[in-house]
């Protein structure tokens, strides 16, 4: 089944006594970008967070089901969250560079992981900053601190401080949301070139954006997944009146 | 071009706002007032201080020994002394206060009695009057930890169980350990979550993400924070009253099981029991002088390194 | 590198002349036929036919794709919406074609009646027409769109006066009425391939500049153009 990347069974998401997803079920194809959308609160980014287990960080979380990626349920009690979290990379709205330099930004997580050597570090750095499309820009200036990069280059130095750790699968949350429509298109076709070479699952408020960019959509509303299919067939003949409302606008 | 026309009905003009104005205007005015009364204060007495220690003041006054019954001479090994328990007390209270703030906002869940209780503690202890540090030094680590290794390793001879250095500089410890837990805390917590988050999701460990995030973006206010409590450290005098500090030992202190003189200990002493009290009132002054310098730089140092951390990361 | 828009858009180009092409093959086949031209493989035509047909399906699987999933503006936005035009026009036109064939079995003595009523220069003068339709999309040549007309006149006068000529002709000769009711078929589906290439050159005419000038007098338009 090497086409599926993540199989996700029967997943439901507690807040405490709240259940704020319920039931998902699901398959996420390998090299293909999938978007995840709905209105707000419809549990999307939740989801998106349970990928890569964030939503271990907060404390009154719980969750039943699996989620299955290549094989192995990652909420398995025998799994290191570390290590996932190594495979699974994130992208997050809001750029979140650390106040280091740009080559300190994109050698942290290789560091991390042990590597040692200058010579690979300057490698992976150069080429994570080509694959995010941001070398050019940089690479006179990458002892600058990351910090006085624009809004739209800080979120393409993020994108490649993710790429650094070589992932299989990245996770976007909204990750254009806060920029101009340049760098908001300059991330979409980031997004569609990075397909080839990594997993891709996308959330994003802006269904434009999720047909531009996705090859699969998901929707979601009130915490279930109502639909989920090729991008073409959601934005052209979605078989449940509740995914054409949304798409049409007619609510949310 | 037409003017536009003064009249009743244009709100441009209205003057209703002018009697919120006003109360404004009072309430910054009084603020303000009482500001500077404050800060006229101050002045007076740091005006005080000056005028008549600057006569006694000089690189002698630093640097000689105490002569004629503290009447004449210098406070040199007073300087040593705060120096040396401001050392040690450092050595003692950051790295632990650091480790403990770390534990209170980084490690502990939300709902842990352990950590409520820790942090019940510290606020309690920031309380606490600085004599009463002083008598539980005296009665804990000399009287009990003192006593205790005397019979242990040197079969009962007196050595550990008496005023030393050590003992007042672990009590001093004691006293300021709230004040670094408190500062790292309000450091480390201004490092954003995001920040943590992002160093997450890319695979490093918790402890990975404080090592290389979290401290690195907190340093100022770790420095701050030991500044403030050596500052304390230097200036309080109820702690080492009866846990190591001496009124005149005719030789620096050679290890820490030695007594030490001290600056606040020094003044306390001259003005209320020494044999001449008139006398030794200029050294008073001058030594009140020094001790005002000493913390003074101490914080000026303070604000220099806290800007100057802070610039480098912009 | 292009996005991901102008891939889709370089792709329905490229069909376009695909179906445009094909179309082309049809007319000059039937006009071919009609002037007795050697007829390439029958089985070959219908195969185009078919062509035709499944590529007009594509190109608006294209378009509704595009229209849904890139939201295109402007200049893009004419250009999907001619393109659906145009492929429908252009399937037409290979539908004319097709029926042009046809109806050639029942023309007999074709020749004579080709000649006596100057026929060949009609069928010339629609590949020509054909042909200035496809150079005028590929290359968005906004002259070749006053030409279109021109062409487009002169085939409605020549092929008015020819079906004149043929009814005056089964008057005098009634034997001849079966050869010429198929002629003046053929002649119809020739002018109405004209009209077709008119369409599509209103199409492109509104790609170019945005103005649509469907139903107005098209020799005001010639006026225009020139």
């Amino acid at each position: 089944m090497k086409d599926i990347k993540i199989e996700v069974k029967d997943l439901s998401l507690y807040y405490g006594e709240k259940k704020a997803l319920n039931d998902i079920s699901m398959l996420i194809p390998s090299n293909k970008v999938t978007a995840l959308i709905g209105p707000s609160g419809c549990g999307k980014s939740t989801f998106l967070r349970s990928i890569n287990r964030m939503n271990d960080l907060i404390p009154s979380v719980k969750i039943t089901g699996q989620m299955l990626v290549e094989g192995v349920d990652i909420y398995d009690k025998n799994v290191d969250v570390v290590n996932i979290r190594k495979k699974i990379g994130m992208v997050f709205q809001k750029s979140n560079p650390f106040p280091k330099s740009i080559y300190e930004n994109i050698a942290y997580g290789p560091k991390i992981n042990g590597m040692k050597n200058k010579t690979d570090l300057d490698e992976i750095v150069e080429t994570s900053l080509r694959q995010a499309a941001i070398w050019e820009e940089v690479k006179d200036r990458l002892f600058d601190s990351a910090m006085g990069l624009s809004g739209g280059q800080q979120q393409r130095l993020c994108i490649a401080r993710t790429l650094a750790v070589s992932p299989d699968i990245v996770l976007m949350d909204e990750p254009a949301s806060a920029l101009d429509p340049i760098s908001t298109s300059k991330i979409e076709e980031l997004v569609h070139e990075l397909k080839e070479q990594y997993t891709i699952i996308i959330v994003t408020h802006n269904m434009q954006q999720a047909a531009r960019t996705s090859d699969f959509t998901a929707f979601f509303y009130l915490g279930e997944l109502i639909e989920i299919d090729k991008t073409k067939t959601i934005f052209t003949k979605p078989s449940k009146k509740q995914t054409e409302d949304y798409i049409t606008g007619r609510f949310g | 071009m037409d003017t536009i026309e003064k009249t009743e009905e244009n709100i441009f003009f209205s003057s209703n706002n002018k009697k919120s104005d006003l109360k404004g205007t009072l309430i910054v005015g009084s603020t303000l007032a009482s500001v500077i009364l404050i800060i006229a204060v101050l002045f007076l007495i740091i005006g005080i201080i000056v005028y008549n220690g600057w006569q006694t003041f000089s690189w002698e006054f630093v640097s000689a020994f105490p002569t004629d019954g503290m009447t004449k001479g210098g406070i040199f090994p007073a300087i040593i002394g705060t120096f040396i328990l401001v050392i040690v007390m450092s050595i003692a209270a950051v790295p632990f206060g650091t480790i403990t703030a770390i534990y209170l906002t980084e490690y502990a869940k939300e709902n842990s009695i352990f950590a409520t209780a820790v942090r019940f503690s510290v606020r309690t202890l920031a309380v606490v009057p600085s004599i009463i540090f002083g008598l539980f030094g005296l009665g804990f680590f000399i009287q009990f930890i003192g006593s205790g290794m005397d019979t242990a390793f040197n079969a009962g001879e007196l050595h550990w169980g008496q005023p030393n250095i050590l003992w007042a500089s672990l009590t001093m410890a004691l006293l300021t350990l709230p004040v670094v837990i408190v500062s790292v805390e309000e450091a480390l917590k201004t490092v954003p979550r995001e920040l943590r988050e992002a160093s997450l999701a890319l695979g490093a460990t918790k402890w990975q993400t404080i090592k290389k995030v979290v401290l690195p973006g907190s340093v100022s206010g770790i420095m701050t924070g030991t500044i403030l409590a050596v500052s304390r450290g230097a200036g309080e005098v109820a702690p080492i009253l009866f846990t190591g500090a001496a009124y005149y030992l005719a030789t620096l202190p050679k290890s820490v099981s030695d007594q030490f003189m001290n600056l606040g200990y020094h003044i306390y002493i001259m003005s209320t029991q020494s044999s001449d009290v008139e006398k030794t009132m200029p050294i008073q002054f001058a030594t009140t002088l020094v001790l005002l310098i000493l913390t003074i730089s101490l914080n000026v140092i303070a604000v220099i390194i806290r800007s100057r951390i802070r610039s480098k990361k912009l | 590198m292009a996005s991901h828009l102008e891939i889709e858009l370089e792709k329905l180009k490229n069909v376009i002349v695909k179906i445009n092409n094909l179309a082309e093959n049809q007319v000059f086949e039937a006009v071919g036929i009609l002037l007795s031209e050697p007829l390439s493989d029958k089985k070959q035509v219908k195969k185009t036919e078919n062509k035709i047909d499944k590529l007009e399906v594509k190109i608006e699987d294209i378009c509704q794709s595009i229209f849904a999933l890139q939201q295109p503006v402007a200049s893009d936005l004419r250009f999907i919406m001619s393109a659906m035009q145009i492929s429908n026009e252009i399937e037409r036109i290979g539908d004319l074609a097709m029926s042009m064939i046809k109806l050639n079995k029942n023309i007999n003595s074709k020749y004579e009646l080709v000649t006596k009523f100057n026929i060949e220069e009609i069928g010339r003068e629609v590949e020509k027409i054909v042909i200035k339709t496809n150079v005028c999309f590929q290359n968005l040549d906004a002259e070749a769109i006053g030409e279109i007309y021109i062409l487009n006149n002169s085939i409605k006068q020549k092929a008015t006066a020819a079906v004149q000529n043929i009814i005056d002709d089964i008057k005098t000769n009634s034997k001849s009425i079966v050869s010429g009711m198929n002629l003046i078929m053929v002649l119809r589906n020739i002018e109405r391939m004209g009209e077709h290439c008119t369409n599509i050159a209103e199409s492109v005419y509104f790609m170019i500049n945005a103005k649509v000038i469907k139903h107005e007098k098209h020799t005001d338009k010639n006026a225009e153009e020139e």
